[in-house]
């Protein structure tokens, strides 16, 4: 069962990453960012247009995709978002649409098949506790320590992650305490789009880039954030950890045709049991007042 | 008013008219309007097996029109080719989407003949009523394997006669898969077979059919087939198993393009089995080996049909030629050879028929029936009962299938074993050896 507890903890990292910077946009800033999967996929096209027809160094594709991808959720937030923010179903619908412009445009532009990859880490296996694990799995799990521990630092420690604390927490009191909610917002929205970027230039490179897994990711984003319950980002980390779990354990003990079945299982179950999700308290709240 | 002056006006306007008439006639005729052929491609065109038909169907719709179109009782007749995204590859996207796109290329577009797609088989099904509702000739020449489908034209011939299928299925593929395997086994003694398939109904066809067929010949020990949810991510389960039991081979077939990933995995896991991957569209395309830096070398891929690789046989390395010719790629996978084939058929069809837009279809439906056409998969016939295109290893005799190796950067046809078809052996890597 060591290739279970292994390749279990993989999934789950690799869930946390992709959902990270929707739930990170979703507890800052209340935004549901539907977007978020087509940002991973033009994260990691991007990355693949700088390496390959550019041409240029791996370290400038990494940072570039980052840089853009933030620039991109910056501007979201400042040309569009800005303008119905507080109305859920119209950010839904807004992110959601351009989700489809972004996707579309990719396909336009070219970007169809099996075509596109990034480079692995490094290349090569390792014998963890008796299991082979290749090399940039084993990245993956240190990238998602390293941001985990990040994320908990950034927003506990410095201005900005405590100003986008404040505002997730009430908005009106934070404005009070002389916090720039718009732009707190507006960094938020940049920063889980960062993240999406993230996530890209880690999982990717595990296979090919194809267009139309951006919405596989946006769907395991919001499977995760729901299951940890929206808005909390120790409970979207959970959640990617009880569906990676999951999906191996279904694997191995049913057969991987039921991956799926038992993940989608676990979510009504885990909302059946807690209607917030693991760690979410929305319901809780409502039900308070 | 003067009857002169009358008549002088008259006169006038006479002149007038007839100089206007004469200078209208001498004028140049505009060319009479060109008579089209709307064939009518419903393509899941983000997906390979889209794609790859799309432009086997362009370079043959291309090729017609210039050579002077098609000839039907002292008229000219041009093909005009409508393709429409079906997207019904797509993990999620409901088969009545498919059905819609069919629909409208067939009321909006005026399609007379489909081609193409559906490609996902479960689609390609449903759409057999549409065909059959329209009474619309319809050649599937890409994806679709599922043997249902010509089954279903056998058992019901007269409401499902519009359909031809002009690739091949997955019973002839998996009995092709099992020559393979047995051709392995008899070679260096591999017997132990793992098998890996995508949870649609042609991989499951294949993957159940191939083991049935393994186990009750005996002497295999079978594994799986163990089935994967499309867009499946993570094939550490089935591979560290495998690897476990000492299987030699890991069949693997799967059309959705994480098999890269799958195949990735395996490179890196030093997996000691060889990849036989079928139909597997990752694996199939001439950009893999850049794109994974040469880590697919000796995966042998299925690309169906003789001419969407590299091959020995002329009249399929001569489209393969004009292909790159055209498009500037090899022919990238499963689809593009016998998409362009099956315009060549359809336009031998309606001259013999001499068929045209709005005549009873049963004339052209006959005329497929009787089809016997040199292409560059081998000879084209249609089986006349299920109007499934008759398959054989000889291409004077049959429609040829393709199974390729990646070899130093080159897909090599390497099955079926006639050397008038196949550039080369199967080969085995050098650790697989030292395993077995």
């Amino acid at each position: 069962m060591m290739d279970v507890l292994i390749y279990g903890l993989i999934n789950g990292v690799i869930l946390a990453l992709i959902a990270s910077g929707f739930s990170l946009c979703y507890s800052v800033s209340r935004l549901a960012n539907f977007a978020h999967g087509a940002l991973y996929i033009l994260a990691g096209l991007t990355a693949w247009t700088i390496l390959q027809p550019l041409h240029l160094s791996y370290p400038l594709a990494f940072l570039g995709s980052l840089v853009l991808t933030a620039l991109i959720g910056l501007a979201v937030y400042e040309f569009m978002v800005i303008r119905i923010r507080g109305m859920e179903a119209s950010e839904i619908i807004l992110t959601f649409a351009l989700s489809l412009v972004i996707i579309e445009l990719l396909r336009y532009l070219g970007f169809v098949g099996p075509r596109f990859t990034l480079p692995a880490i490094a290349t090569g296996k390792l014998d963890v506790l008796g299991v082979p694990v290749d090399y940039h799995r084993i990245a993956i799990i240190a990238v998602g320590a390293a941001l985990t521990a990040s994320l908990w630092l950034f927003t506990h420690h410095t201005k900005a992650g405590l100003a986008l604390r404040a505002i997730a927490q009430d908005d009106q009191v934070a404005m009070m305490l002389g916090i720039d909610s718009d732009l707190t917002a507006a960094l938020g929205l940049s920063l889980g789009s960062a993240l999406a970027a993230l996530a890209a230039l880690t999982v990717l490179p595990l296979g090919a880039i194809t267009v139309e897994s951006g919405y596989g990711a946006l769907i395991l984003a919001i499977a995760v954030a729901i299951i940890g319950g929206l808005g909390s980002v120790t409970g979207s980390f959970l959640a990617a950890m009880v569906l990676g779990y999951a999906i191996v354990l279904a694997s191995k003990l049913i057969g991987p045709q039921y991956q799926m079945v038992v993940s989608l299982a676990a979510i009504v179950i885990i909302l059946i049991i807690r209607p917030s999700g693991l760690l979410g308290k929305q319901k809780e709240l409502e039900e308070r007042v | 008013m003067p009857k002169k002056v009358m008549y002088a006006i008259i006169a006038i306007v006479v002149i007038a008219v007839a100089v206007g008439l004469g200078y209208y006639l001498t004028l140049p005729r505009a060319p009479p309007p060109k008579k089209y052929i709307v064939l009518g491609a419903p393509l899941s065109t983000a997906y390979l097996y889209g794609f790859s038909a799309e432009k086997g169907l362009r370079l043959a719709v291309e090729e017609i029109n210039e050579a002077g179109g098609v000839k039907v009782g002292g008229e000219t007749y041009y093909f005009k080719l409508e393709v429409m995204d079906t997207r019904d590859l797509e993990p999620g996207v409901p088969v009545s989407e498919a059905l819609m796109v069919v629909e409208k290329l067939i009321t909006e577009k005026g399609a007379d003949i489909l081609i193409g797609g559906p490609v996902r088989s479960e689609a390609a099904l449903a759409c057999m009523d549409l065909d059959a509702k329209y009474h619309i000739v319809h050649i599937y020449t890409t994806g679709t394997l599922t043997p249902k489908l010509h089954k279903r034209i056998a058992e019901e011939y007269d409401k499902y006669k519009w359909i031809f299928r002009i690739t091949h299925e997955a019973a002839g593929l998996s009995k092709e898969a099992h020559e393979i395997l047995s051709y392995l086994r008899d070679k260096y003694g591999f017997n132990k077979v793992y098998i890996m398939v995508q949870d649609v109904a042609h991989a499951r066809a294949i993957g159940n059919i191939l083991k049935k067929m393994l186990v009750e010949e005996g002497g295999w020990e079978v594994w799986g087939p163990d089935i994967y949810p499309t867009g499946a991510t993570d094939y550490s389960t089935s591979l560290l198993k495998a690897k476990e039991v000492g299987a030699q081979i890991l069949f693997i077939w799967m059309d959705h393009p994480e098999t890269s990933i799958l195949i990735r995995q395996w490179y890196e896991l030093k997996i000691p089995a060889l990849p036989v991957t079928g139909i597997c569209s990752a694996m199939e395309q001439p950009g893999a080996w850049n794109a994974t830096g040469g880590y697919v070398e000796y995966v042998i891929a299925c690309p169906c049909n003789t001419g969407n690789a590299w091959s020995n046989y002329e009249p399929a390395m001569d489209f393969f030629r004009k292909h790159k010719e055209r498009w500037g790629v090899e022919p990238e996978g499963y689809g593009a050879v016998s998409s362009y084939t099956a315009v060549y058929v359809l336009k031998d069809a309606i001259e013999r028929a001499q068929w045209r837009p709005g005549d009873d279809p049963e004339k052209l439906v006959k005329a497929l029936e009787e089809t016997d056409y040199m292409g560059p998969y081998g000879r084209i016939r249609f089986d006349p009962k299920s109007h499934q295109v008759i398959q054989s290893y000889d291409p004077d005799e049959g429609a040829v299938t393709c199974w390729f190796q990646w070899l130093d950067g080159k897909r090599v046809q390497v099955w079926p074993p006639n050397p008038e078809v196949r550039l080369s052996d199967i080969q085995i890597p050098p650790w697989l050896k030292a395993a077995g």
